[in-house]
């Protein structure tokens, strides 16, 4: 890539530079390039090419040298990343090892990154549900962080938007809490699954079981045909990467998509230091690079500035990013930039078996994973000792069991059995967790990564209503499982540290006001009219759904509004 | 063969380690592997006739035939901890002890119905155990069970659990029973939520 090793200020600027590759990133690029900006993309990983870069991605569980098993030093060395499920011998490749890039627990913090083009979305869980007034009013009603400075009619019509190149897969459940979208056929909820939405819809008000909406091709439309997708296959083994482009990934998607229009550079290998803030103009001019192969540094110059590095490390380059102007980081006027940090609580879960429908089972694989109970509690009043709720994953499965009682033939007979037992239900809690000021990150003051950039210092952790929210999910899922005839059931806790759940947000909060917040409206820093955020750590709150979708959502729409911004002059 | 041609040919029945990720493509793996056990060729012989006596040659492949022996060694070598290697070792050699002590003869002499039942033995000693943890366990205050003196040694159980695990592990992994005795399929390409199921009369 020659056009890449130049040295004129003219050749390294650009109309619009994008931080980041991943699950929001591509989505800047590809609405920048659509309108033919000239725009740079930053990466700080590697390249991986969609198909090219899936080396696990047609491997049988027999061609695993340890059959999916890491081995015990890789998982030794690695005591944090190796917490998260996906963390095998089919997908390692693709998540950011413990030693590889550290960074200082002053209280414990599962941080699990995906350095490489396409970022996490290669390893998401695809769950894509909106986010309602339930969710953006929750602030404002509930008394914590700031009020969100929109509403959902803001965001309404860029969930549309995007859900309809992303490919959404769902059911038009008609719930106010959990807006419908732009639907592609859901993934249908089997036989069990079906008959607790049944039970739970009679015997409870406002609790429902729904499809799981996912980012899945289940019947893919010509704009997924236009990106060289096709329909999902049912594999389920996704977080290797997926041939198909049958689950929306930047890889599969937004980045091919950019880099088609011709106006798109990717710059794999390059970790941004900071935002170039110009005291004169008032506005940043551009980013301060480091190739993290040679180490060299190269400062890309443009007219406006896209931060999607992922909420934590959107928060570090902020930070980083000190000038006389800013001494505490970009746009930090009011002081709450790295504050108000805060994530989702999968600390629970429950399972049981279900003795009937016996005569029923599956076949196939389900992608959207099965059922989604939206959150249920505090929703039209507040009506528990804790604030907000949570939703829970719900699933039916049935299986042979296969005992391995005994040696010899008759061992190698229960091995085969093909015999069905009965079915498993299980569930697990999805928590909102309320935003605090002492739940922050900050910059070491002396500790620096092999690139220059000093290390991030996590102090975020649960609270009393996390534990009373906990405890409500054990109830009232012991109390659900047990009116609807399930047995042997049984729930657990752990003591994740957070992290784990991969949706840590906030940091750079949108709000109103400047003084309380760092963005405003449209994800614009409030000091700063031409640099962006619009990753996870934008967000005011977290509701109980999975972000992912709004990241998509809030990034085409500050995206759309730049560059009417830039046309009127104003950027 | 001995044991590093062995491994080498390991590596090679391990079809697809040549698409492994750059992570784990370390080519030296299975001279590193070397390092972390030691094992003679006999002891090597010996896991091979208990992996063969636990998923036996019928009118299917066997352990032997599947090269499990060797995945055991493998996983031993790779995937487990330096004290579980360590008292697999042990645990090996306490073995080899036991059937002389028991049946006067080693392993590999043994008929298959005896093999069979020492390691049912070794198995229900095992089970016997859990069951008695899980009960003080579940009495909060009762002193830890002190561990009835049985016949086979802590170490020898942890050998065999091992070679057991892996060994299924291995078979119900392996090429022969994903294509012919439970087939796994990489593109289903479907997803039917309601699948009639007859489930058969007990008998």
């Amino acid at each position: 890539m020659a056009n890449l090793n130049i040295d004129s200020v003219k050749e390294r600027t650009f109309d619009a530079i994008v931080i980041g590759s991943g699950m929001s990133g591509g989505w800047a690029a590809k609405e920048f390039t659509d309108k033919g900006l000239k725009t740079l993309i930053l990466e700080r990983g590697r390249d991986v090419k969609h198909i090219k870069d899936y080396p696990t991605t047609n491997m049988y569980p027999w061609e695993f040298e340890h059959r999916g098993e890491l081995p015990m030093a890789v998982q030794e060395a690695n005591p944090i990343v190796n917490r998260c499920y996906a963390f095998g011998e089919s997908a390692a490749h693709f998540f950011v090892k413990d030693a590889e890039h550290p960074y200082i627990q002053d209280k414990p913090f599962d941080w699990i990154r995906g350095y490489q083009v396409g970022g996490k979305s290669l390893l998401w869980a695809r769950q894509t549900q909106r986010w309602s007034d339930f969710d953006f009013e929750g602030p404002a009603r509930d008394g914590f962080a700031v009020d969100w400075p929109i509403r959902y009619k803001d965001i309404a019509p860029w969930y549309s938007y995007v859900e309809k190149f992303a490919g959404i897969s769902g059911n038009r459940d008609g719930i106010a809490e959990l807006p419908d979208g732009e639907f592609l056929p859901a993934f249908p909820l089997n036989t069990v699954e079906e008959y607790f939405r049944d039970h739970v819809k009679s015997n409870y008000k406002n609790r429902y079981v729904i499809s799981a909406r996912c980012a899945h091709l289940s019947t893919p439309n010509q704009i997924h045909l236009d990106q060289g997708r096709v329909q999902c296959q049912r594999r389920t083994i996704c977080e290797r990467g997926c041939p198909f482009g049958g689950y929306f990934s930047a890889n599969a998607t937004t980045i091919p998509w950019a880099l088609k229009s011709g106006h798109a550079t990717l710059r794999p290998f390059s970790v941004v230091e900071s935002i170039i803030y110009d005291e004169k103009l008032g506005k940043a001019t551009g980013v301060r690079v480091i190739d993290t192969n040679t180490k060299e540094a190269i400062e890309y110059y443009a007219k406006v500035i896209f931060v999607n590095a992922a909420a934590l490390n959107t928060n570090l380059i902020l930070l980083n990013s000190k000038s006389h102007r800013f001494p505490n980081g970009l746009g930090n006027d009011s002081g709450v930039l790295g504050k108000y940090v805060a994530f989702h609580n999968y600390s629970a879960h429950i399972g049981a078996e279900y003795d009937g429908a016996k005569e029923w089972t599956t076949d196939g694989r389900n992608p959207a994973g099965g059922g989604y109970i939206p959150r249920f509690r505090n929703v039209y009043k507040q009506e528990t000792d804790f604030l907000r709720g949570y939703a829970s994953g719900f699933g039916a499965y049935r299986y042979p069991q296969r005992s391995w009682d005994g040696v010899g033939s008759s061992l190698k007979d229960n091995l085969a059995n093909k015999e069905l037992g009965p079915w498993h239900v299980g569930s697990h809690m999805m928590g909102e967790t309320i935003p605090k000021e002492s739940n922050f990150v900050s910059l070491d003051d002396k500790q620096k990564d092999a690139w220059g950039v000093p290390l991030l210092k996590m102090n975020i952790d649960y609270d009393d209503n996390d534990e009373k929210m906990k405890k409500d999910y054990v109830e009232q899922l012991t109390e659900m499982f047990t009116s609807a005839g399930f047995t042997n059931i049984k729930a657990s806790t752990d003591r994740r540290a957070p992290g784990l759940d991969i949706h840590e947000m906030g940091g750079a909060r949108m709000g109103n006001d400047p003084k309380t917040s760092i963005l405003n409206k449209w994800n614009q820093v409030h000091s700063v009219k031409n640099v962006f955020v619009t990753d996870g750590a934008s967000m005011t709150s977290t509701s109980c759904q999975n972000p992912s979708l709004t990241y998509m959502a809030f990034t085409a729409r500050a995206a759309d509004y730049a560059m009417s911004e830039m046309k009127k002059g104003n950027i | 063969m001995d044991r590093r041609t062995v491994i080498k040919n390991l590596a090679l029945i391990i079809g697809g380690a040549a698409l492994l990720p750059a992570c784990s493509q370390d080519k030296t793996k299975s001279k590193v592997a070397l390092k972390n056990i030691d094992i003679t060729a006999n002891l090597e012989q010996l896991i091979g006739d208990v992996s063969e006596t636990i998923i036996p040659k019928t009118t299917t492949p066997g352990a032997k035939d599947l090269l499990l022996h060797l995945f055991v060694l493998k996983m031993l070598d790779d995937c487990y901890k330096k004290e579980d290697q360590q008292a697999f070792v042990t645990g090996m050699e306490h073995f080899a002890d036991q059937s002389q002590k028991l049946y006067s003869k080693t392993f590999d002499q043994l008929d298959t119905k005896t093999r069979e039942a020492f390691l049912l033995d070794i198995e229900k000693e095992g089970k016997a155990e859990e069951a008695a943890a899980q009960k003080s366990g579940d009495k909060k205050d009762a002193a830890p069970a002190t561990p009835p003196a049985g016949k086979y040694s802590p170490e020898l159980k942890k050998f065999y659990s091992i070679v057991k695990r892996q060994t299924i592990n291995g078979y119900t992994n392996s090429k022969y029973f994903m294509t012919n005795i439970v087939v796994y399929e990489l593109v289903p390409g479907r997803y039917n939520a309601h699948f009639p199921y007859k489930q058969k009369q007990a008998v």
